[in-house]
C-alpha cells in the first residue's frame, strides 16, 4: 500500500469536505431556481432571476425587472417561492434528524419518526383539524401549532417511560418508541372513523405535503430547524464515536448520556418543527442518510450536512414532480410530495443498495 | 508519577453483589493480570474502572482524584480500554477508527492534525495494521479488527490501558507479538497495564504481578509466584495444575489436569516401576481409573518423582543421581508387598535402577501379577549390557504380561479387576458359610493379593 498516498488523502480530508458542501449548495441553489420554473404558468428563468434579485437588499437597484408582470412576480414570490423553501426546511430538517438517529441508535431502519414523533403529530394535527379548524393562534394555523406540540409531547413521554435512573438505553427507547406509535396512530385511527367531513383532510395532512404553504408558517418554524441543526452539527464527531458503542464512546471521552439526550431532544424539535409544516412526508429521514452514506461515508462531520442539504435538494424535486405529475389529467390537481417521496424513494433505494450490497454490511 | 487506587469497591447488578471489598493500587510500570474463573467479577472491575459500571460503594483514585468526578474526556487523556467485543456500526476504515482514539485530544471542532495522523500511523505501524488502513473495518478478520482496537487504544496516549481479554480472536504469533508491545509500553513508556487473562500462561509469562478473584472478592493478590501457586488455582478455579518455571522463557507455567473423574474406587493397589517420566502419565490415568498407585524406587528430582509428589503417591525415594541403595531396595519390595499388581515402565535401565527389575522379579516369585509395558525396544534402552535384557526375558518366562502400551495395560488390568472382584466375592461367601465369625479385621489386606 503507497502509505504516503493513505496521508495524503486524510490530510486533505478538510478541503475535500468543504468542496462538497459548496457543491451541493450549489445544486441547491439550481434546483430551487429550476423548480421555480416549474408549473402550470410558464414563466421564463429570466423573469424568475429578475423576480429573485429584486428582493435582494443593495443588489435590486442594478437589476431590471420591468419586464416581469405583476402577476408572475406573484405567482413567484407568493405561492411557488414559499412552497420551494418549505420543501428546502422539511427535506433539510427530515434527512438531518434521520442521521441522528441512525447514529444514535446504530440502527439502519430508524427514521426521524422513530420515538413518536409522527404519531403525536398526527395525532395533534387530527384533533385540531377535526375540532377546532378555522382557528389560530398568533396568526399561525391551529393544526400546525397541535402538530408541533404533538409531536413534542409524545417524544417526551417516549423518553420519559424508557428512562432507566439517568440513563436511557437505547433498546428500551426504540420499543417505547414503537408502542407510543401504535396506541396513538389507533388514536388518529378513531379519528378518522369519526371523522366525517374532516377526513379528506386529515388523510392529505397524514400523505404530507406543501399545497397553500404560507411565509408565516415557514418562519414560525424556521428558528427551530436552523438551531437544532446547528447544535446537532456541534456533535457530529460524538456521533462517529457513539458508532462504536456508547461504552466505547464513553472510554474515548464522550460523556454518553448527556450528548444523546441532547442529540435526540434536538432531532425530535427539529422534526416536530418540520411536521408541523408539512404534515408526515415519508421516507426522507430513512432513505437521504443512507444514500448519502453509501455515496460519501460514515465520518458524520461531512454526512450530517450533506445529507442535510440532500434532504432538501430530494425533497424539492419530489414536490416539483408532484406538482406537475398529474397535470396532463387534470390541470389543477396536485399530489401530496408524500406519495412522491415514497414512490420515487424506494426503488432508488434498492437499486443503490443492491449495487453496493458488497460495501454496506451494518 | 501515576497511581491508580482501587478502594473498597463493591459493585452491583441491580441487588446481585458482583464485587466486594476489592481493594488495590498500582503504579505506573506495573502489568498486573486479573484472574479468576467466569463470574469472578474480573470484566466487573475492568468496567468500574473504566467508568462504565459505578461502584456502589468505595472509590476509584486516578492520582488522587476520583475518576467518578473526573470529565470523561479528562479520563480518556489517560486512560485507554480494549474491550472484549468490538464489532463497530457504520463502516468506517480503519485508519478512521484509530483516529477516534484522538478524540479525547481535541477540541469541539478541530479536525485531527498531522500530529494526530503521526501518531494514529505510529499505532498502526506497532500492531502491524498500518497496511489496511483505508479498508472498511467491517471487512477485517476478527483479529485484524482486534489489532486495530488495540491501535486505537494506543493512539489515545493513555498512562493506563485495560484490557479485557485482549487476545481472543488472535493467533499465536498476532498474541505474542501484542503481549510483546503492550509489555515494551509497560517496562519504556511507564504504562500501567491491568489486564484480565483466562490463558495463564499468557498471564504469568507477561505480568509483573496478579490479582486473582474468586466470587467478586480478591482471593490473591501480589507477584506472580505468590498468586500463581497450584494451591490458589485449586481454590480459585477447582483444577489440579502443576505449576512450574519455564527452563526458556524462565516464565511460570500452568498445566491443569482434567479435573478428577469419579469412578468407582477400585481399592486394590498398583506400584509403578517407573522413572525418567515415564510413569507420569500413567499415575494420573490409573488414579483417575480408581486405583491406588504407589512407585518406587525413583530418584529425587526426577519427572516421575515430581509427579508422584504432586498427585501424593506414597514413593520408595532414593537420593538424586544416585544408585538404588540396600535399604531403598528393600522399602522397595515391602511397599510392593502391598500391592496387588506391579506394572514395569519402559524406563531406560541402568546400573543405577537395575535393582527394580531384581525388585518386579521377587514381585512375581511371591505371585503378584506383573504387567511389562514394552513400549520401546528393551535394546535401546539397557545401559547395563545386557543384564536388563537378561532380566526382562526371565520375567517373561515367570509369567510377567507384556503389553504394548498404556491402553492395552488399561483394558487388562480392568479384566483383572473385574475377576478380582469376582474372586473377592467368592472368597466372602464362601467364608462366611465356613466361619461365619471370623468373616472381619485382617481379611482385607491380604484379599488383593489372592486374587
Amino acid at each position: 500500500m503507497n502509505a504516503s498516498k493513505v496521508e495524503g488523502t486524510y490530510f486533505q480530508r478538510a478541503s475535500r469536505w468543504k468542496l462538497i458542501v459548496i457543491l451541493l449548495l450549489v445544486a441547491l441553489f439550481v434546483t430551487v431556481i429550476v423548480s421555480l420554473n416549474i408549473g402550470y404558468a410558464q414563466i421564463p428563468f429570466a423573469n424568475i432571476l429578475a423576480t429573485l434579485g429584486k428582493q435582494i437588499p443593495f443588489l435590486n437597484g442594478y437589476i431590471d425587472s420591468s419586464l416581469v408582470l405583476p402577476r408572475e412576480s406573484a405567482i413567484i414570490l407568493q405561492i411557488r417561492l414559499p412552497r420551494i423553501i418549505a420543501g428546502v426546511v422539511v427535506g433539510a430538517a427530515l434527512a438531518a434528524s434521520g442521521v441522528v438517529y441512525q447514529g444514535v441508535f446504530k440502527n439502519p431502519m430508524a427514521d426521524s419518526y422513530i420515538l413518536g414523533v409522527s404519531a403525536g403529530a398526527a395525532t395533534g394535527a387530527s384533533f385540531s383539524l377535526l375540532f377546532g379548524s378555522g382557528t389560530a393562534i398568533f396568526g399561525l394555523r391551529l393544526v400546525q401549532v397541535a402538530a408541533f406540540l404533538g409531536a413534542l409531547f409524545a417524544m417526551f413521554l417516549v423518553y420519559n417511560i424508557s428512562r432507566v435512573g439517568s440513563r436511557v438505553p437505547v433498546t428500551t427507547l426504540l420499543l417505547c418508541g414503537i408502542a407510543v406509535n401504535f396506541f396513538l396512530y389507533a388514536v388518529v385511527a378513531l379519528l378518522e372513523v369519526i371523522a366525517g367531513d374532516e377526513l379528506h383532510a386529515i388523510v392529505f395532512w397524514l400523505i404530507g405535503g406543501f399545497s397553500n404553504v404560507l411565509w408565516s408558517d415557514i418562519w414560525a418554524v424556521l428558528p427551530f430547524v436552523v438551531v437544532g441543526i446547528t447544535v446537532v452539527y456541534f456533535y457530529a464527531r460524538d456521533l462517529n464515536l457513539l458508532a462504536l458503542g456508547e461504552e466505547t464512546a464513553q472510554h474515548l471521552g464522550v460523556n454518553v448520556e448527556r450528548v444523546k439526550q441532547i442529540l435526540l431532544v434536538f432531532a425530535s424539535m427539529v422534526t416536530a418543527a418540520a411536521v408541523s409544516l408539512s404534515g408526515l412526508v415519508g421516507f426522507v429521514g430513512l432513505m437521504v442518510p443512507h444514500i448519502t452514506r453509501l455515496v460519501i461515508g460514515p465520518d458524520h462531520r461531512i454526512l450530517f450536512p450533506a445529507s442535510t442539504i440532500v434532504g432538501a435538494i430530494f425533497l424539492v424535486v419530489c414536490d416539483a414532480i408532484a406538482r406537475v405529475i398529474a397535470t396532463p389529467f387534470a390541470s389543477t390537481l396536485e399530489l401530496p410530495v408524500g406519495i412522491i417521496t415514497m414512490l420515487a424513494g424506494a426503488p432508488f433505494f434498492i437499486i443503490l443498495f443492491r449495487k453496493k450490497k458488497q460495501s454496506y454490511a451494518l | 508519577m501515576v497511581v491508580l487506587n482501587v478502594d473498597g469497591i463493591e459493585c452491583r447488578y441491580g441487588s446481585v453483589k458482583v464485587l466486594e471489598n476489592v481493594s488495590f493500587s498500582v503504579k505506573e510500570g506495573d502489568f498486573v493480570g486479573i484472574l479468576g474463573p467466569n463470574g469472578s467479577g474480573k470484566t466487573t472491575l475492568l468496567k468500574s474502572i473504566s467508568r462504565t459500571l459505578k461502584p456502589y460503594r468505595g472509590t476509584i483514585l486516578l492520582n488522587e482524584a476520583d475518576i467518578y468526578s473526573l470529565k470523561s474526556v479528562d479520563v480518556a487523556r489517560q486512560l485507554a480500554v480494549v474491550p472484549q467485543d468490538s464489532s463497530i456500526g457504520f463502516n468506517f476504515a480503519a485508519l478512521d477508527v484509530v483516529l477516534m482514539g484522538r478524540n479525547p485530544h481535541l477540541s469541539r471542532f478541530q479536525m485531527e492534525s498531522s500530529k494526530d495522523l503521526a501518531i494514529a500511523k505510529k499505532a498502526m505501524l506497532l500492531t502491524n495494521t498500518w497496511q489496511f488502513a483505508e479498508r472498511p473495518i467491517n471487512e477485517l478478520s476478527g483479529g485484524e479488527r482486534q489489532r486495530v482496537i488495540i491501535a486505537r487504544a494506543l493512539a489515545q496516549e493513555p498512562k493506563i490501558l485495560l484490557l479485557d481479554e485482549p487476545l481472543t480472536h488472535l493467533d499465536i504469533i498476532n498474541q505474542l507479538e501484542i503481549m510483546d508491545l503492550v509489555k515494551s509500553l509497560c517496562v519504556n513508556e511507564k504504562l500501567i497495564v491491568l489486564a484480565v487473562f483466562h490463558d495463564l500462561n499468557l498471564a504469568a509469562r507477561y505480568c509483573t504481578s496478579a490479582i486473582m478473584l474468586k466470587k467478586g472478592k480478591i482471593f490473591a493478590a501480589g507477584s506472580l509466584d505468590e498468586v500463581l501457586t497450584s494451591e490458589n488455582i485449586k481454590s480459585v478455579f477447582d483444577v489440579d495444575a502443576i505449576v512450574k518455571r519455564h527452563l526458556v522463557t524462565n516464565s511460570l507455567f500452568v498445566i491443569p489436569l482434567s479435573p478428577q473423574k469419579a469412578s468407582p474406587s477400585r481399592k486394590c493397589a498398583i506400584h509403578l516401576i517407573c522413572g525418567a517420566g515415564t510413569g507420569t502419565a500413567l499415575m494420573k490415568v490409573l488414579l483417575d481409573e480408581g486405583y491406588s498407585v504407589t512407585a518406587g524406587v525413583l530418584n529425587v528430582l526426577d519427572t516421575d518423582f515430581e509427579t508422584a509428589q504432586f498427585l501424593k503417591i506414597p514413593v520408595v525415594s532414593e537420593a538424586p543421581f544416585s544408585p538404588i541403595t540396600e535399604k531403598a531396595h528393600k522399602d522397595n519390595l515391602a511397599m510392593i508387598e502391598k500391592a496387588s499388581t506391579v506394572v514395569v515402565t519402559s524406563v531406560p535401565f541402568g546400573f543405577g535402577n537395575l535393582q527394580n527389575l531384581e525388585a518386579a522379579l521377587a514381585a512375581l516369585e511371591q505371585g503378584i501379577p506383573t504387567f511389562v509395558i514394552d513400549e520401546v525396544p528393551i535394546e535401546s534402552r539397557d545401559f547395563t549390557k545386557g543384564k536388563a535384557k537378561a532380566l526382562l526375558a526371565e520375567l517373561k518366562n515367570k509369567g510377567a504380561v507384556f503389553v504394548k502400551g498404556q491402553n492395552e495395560l488399561l483394558s487388562l488390568l480392568n479384566v483383572s479387576a473385574e475377576k478380582l472382584k469376582v474372586a473377592r466375592e467368592e472368597k466372602a461367601r464362601f467364608l462366611a458359610h465356613l466361619k461365619p465369625e471370623i468373616h472381619g479385621e485382617g481379611e482385607k489386606s491380604k484379599e488383593g493379593k489372592n486374587a
